[in-house]
């Protein structure tokens, strides 16, 4: 048996409620009954004792008044026949002792019992009565009278009411464990069902779940009737919700697929442009060169000049040129993937660089055996980006350095382009890597701001990352994982 | 043990308690003399007696009368000072000649009547007179209520029938305090 509690179960709480109604009415019955009892048992009993003070005293008034303290003892010694009392006493008007019961033995003077006591009077405490009356002879009192009681019975009423009491509390806790359980069938198991209902159903999130009841009125089934309502509009919601979703997803894959076409048409729109712009550039270049090779006396200096500068712009177009095709590139060409050592790759950029501008002093830094998995073609122009973006950077530096390895960073291969050129502000990061933007002015280096693009399509599409760090005047570095798979 | 002495130092402690009370009650006889007690006891004596009905008996005074030598003085008269009984005044005479106490209700007869007993109780008892003396064999020689003086106490003796001869209900109640009661067997039935 435990105590009712908000953990227990509705039923065993309902028991408990049976029996602490019922339990406290029959010890409010019980301790009213006994009050009651003990009230008319003393009540009646002083009632008796005041009868018997007064017989007592009638039968006394000659001892008194002839001073016969033998008879008044011998009219006293009538109070054996009493059970309750324990002894009596005959005051004399005067105040002393004439006669007492029992006539030998001490006898007990509680300080309430005043022999001056003018009238008829009782004094109670718990079992123990003391009741005083007066002895009267012609209308003048000649002496009082006390009988004192101990209601032995009042408390073995109270102790077999007690038992009683307990009897009836044992069968009340009985039968209230047996209404329990019809309680338990009547009106805690729906609400136990119902509670299970709704478990399952935030459990298994199965808004279809109802609950059934047999019974048609009273508040649980409405309750029930709610809960079910509710439960139909929860699965109205979900199911909308859901088909909102489906609809959704439907319209990002339609819009997804719609967007593709659109950038492949654009690719192959761009790559084709760049890739007609070539033929005519190429010519426009053959004839420069014609025009500069053939002597001509009478091209003034200005002339030459002009055609020199026509040259120059249609290198940097080609170049640029060069750049879309590797950007449309970069995204479209079939991924073909092959063992590569990216050191001698690297060597070898570094060293056509080096040859086609003899002028320029710089230490290249190669670290030998950094091998990769990935698309020859691709990682080609991903190092000879990040390696001519070094070149370009460290040009107006004394004693510039170009450097190229790979460390390892944890299973991974980090593989890295280090310069000690004029660098970048580390806040501009994000904007390096975007196609289009330059952190340099054109004038200081020259570049169409695709090529960290492309740099990061083509690593991404190895399913690696690129980043960069640098400091502005203390140069930049690239670092790049590649994560191709095997195969 | 230690009860055993506790119970011995209750009694004694009880024992003292008693001498005390014996000394209390042994001074009182000291003041209180013999003739003081019969004198209230003779007064007394009338509220447990009742006389027969007489009207023109109760339009007088009720009276206690002594006949012969009075052995009480003032005391009585102190005594019955605005007493009454039964609505009567109360008053105490006193006579030389039994002719005269014939219409008192109580009549004490002293030492100095003993030679003229017989007469003054053969005149007394045919009057609703209630006789008392402390004369001896009083009883024997026709009185209804004789005093006696028995462990330094004063009782008395009854002779019922002679009161009933002159017409006097005694209550059991004054019986129930007689040393003992001449003329029937009532003081055996009362337990």
């Amino acid at each position: 048996m435990k105590f009712p509690s908000r953990q227990r179960s509705i039923a065993s709480n309902l028991t408990w409620m049976n029996l602490l109604v019922s339990g406290i009415a029959l010890v409010l019955v019980y301790i009213s009954y006994l009050a009651y009892t003990v009230f008319s048992i003393r009540s009646a009993a002083i009632e008796s004792l005041s009868a018997e003070a007064r017989v007592l005293g009638a039968n006394s008034v000659s001892a008194i008044v002839f001073d016969d303290k033998a008879s008044a003892e011998e009219t006293l010694s009538a109070l054996r026949y009493s059970g309750d009392v324990l002894d009596g006493e005959i005051y004399t008007q005067g105040g002393t002792l004439f006669a007492k019961y029992p006539a030998s033995g001490p006898v007990p003077l509680p300080p309430h019992r005043m022999p001056e006591m003018p009238g008829p009077a009782h004094w109670a405490n718990g079992a123990d009565i003391v009741v005083g009356t007066r002895i009267v002879l012609q209308g003048k009192q000649i002496g009082t009278v006390y009988v004192h009681a101990h209601l032995e019975g009042i408390r073995q009423q109270a102790l077999e009411f007690a038992a009683i009491a307990g009897g009836i509390l044992l069968l009340c806790l009985g039968v209230a464990l047996l209404v329990g359980s019809s309680f338990r069938r009547i009106l805690a198991q729906p609400i136990i069902s119902l509670a299970q209902t709704a478990r399952m159903v935030s459990r298994y999130r199965d808004y279809s779940l109802r609950f059934t009841s047999e019974r048609s009125f009273d508040e649980l089934a409405s309750l029930t009737d709610a809960f079910n309502e509710m439960l139909a509009e929860i699965q109205q919601q979900d199911r909308a919700l859901e088909q909102a979703k489906v609809d959704l997803e439907l319209r990002v894959e339609e819009r997804t697929s719609q967007l593709q076409v659109a950038n492949r048409e654009l690719e192959a729109f761009s790559y084709t442009v760049a890739h007609d712009m070539r033929a005519p550039l190429q010519t426009i270049g053959n004839v420069c060169y014609l025009i500069m090779e053939t002597e001509r006396t009478e091209s003034s200096e200005e002339e030459k000049h002009m055609v020199l500068q026509l040259r120059a712009s249609v290198v940097s177009m080609s170049s640029m040129i060069d750049d879309l095709l590797n950007l449309s590139l970069s995204t479209s060409a079939p991924l073909r993937l092959t063992r590569l050592d990216l050191s001698s790759v690297a060597g070898s950029i570094l060293q056509g660089l080096a040859e086609a501008n003899p002028k320029r002093k710089f230490t290249p830094v190669v670290e030998q055996r950094c091998y990769v998995n990935a698309d020859a073609g691709l990682m080609q122009i991903v190092l000879q980006n990040l390696l001519r973006n070094a070149w370009k950077f460290t040009s107006k530096t004394e004693g510039a350095q170009i450097e190229f390895g790979c460390t390892k960073r944890g299973a991974d291969t980090v593989f890295y382009v280090r310069d000690n050129g004029a660098g970048f502000d580390q806040h501009l990061v994000d904007r390096l890597f975007k196609p289009f933007q330059r952190l340099h002015a054109a004038s200081d280096f020259a570049g169409t701001g695709i090529g960290l693009a492309t740099v990061q399509r083509i690593i991404r599409r190895h399913g690696g990352e690129v980043w960069a760090e640098g400091e502005v005047e203390k140069g930049a570095t690239f670092y790049f994982t590649v994560d191709a798979p095997r195969s | 043990m230690v009860r055993a002495r506790t119970v011995a130092k209750q009694v004694l402690s009880h024992l003292a308690m008693v001498c005390v009370c014996l000394c209390c009650s042994a001074q009182t006889t000291v003041s209180v003399t013999r003739s003081d007690v019969e004198a209230a006891y003779l007064y007394n004596f009338a509220k447990f007696v009742q006389w027969p009905e007489d009207k023109a008996a109760e339009s007088q005074p009720f009276s206690i009368c002594l006949l012969g030598e009075d052995e009480f003085g003032r005391r009585l008269d102190d005594l019955i000072a605005n007493e009454t009984f039964q609505g009567r005044r109360i008053v105490a005479k006193r006579f030389s000649s039994v002719a005269a106490a014939e219409s008192c209700q109580i009549v004490f007869i002293g030492q100095s009547e003993e030679a003229r007993l017989s007469k003054d109780l053969a005149a007394l008892n045919t009057k609703h007179v209630l006789t008392v003396s402390d004369l001896p064999q009083f009883l024997e020689r026709g009185g209804a209520i004789q005093f006696l003086f028995q462990n330094n106490r004063v009782r008395f003796a009854v002779n019922l029938a002679a009161a009933q001869q002159a017409g006097l209900t005694l209550s059991s109640e004054l019986l129930k305090v007689a040393v003992f009661v001449e003329g029937t067997s009532a003081k055996e039935g009362v337990q």
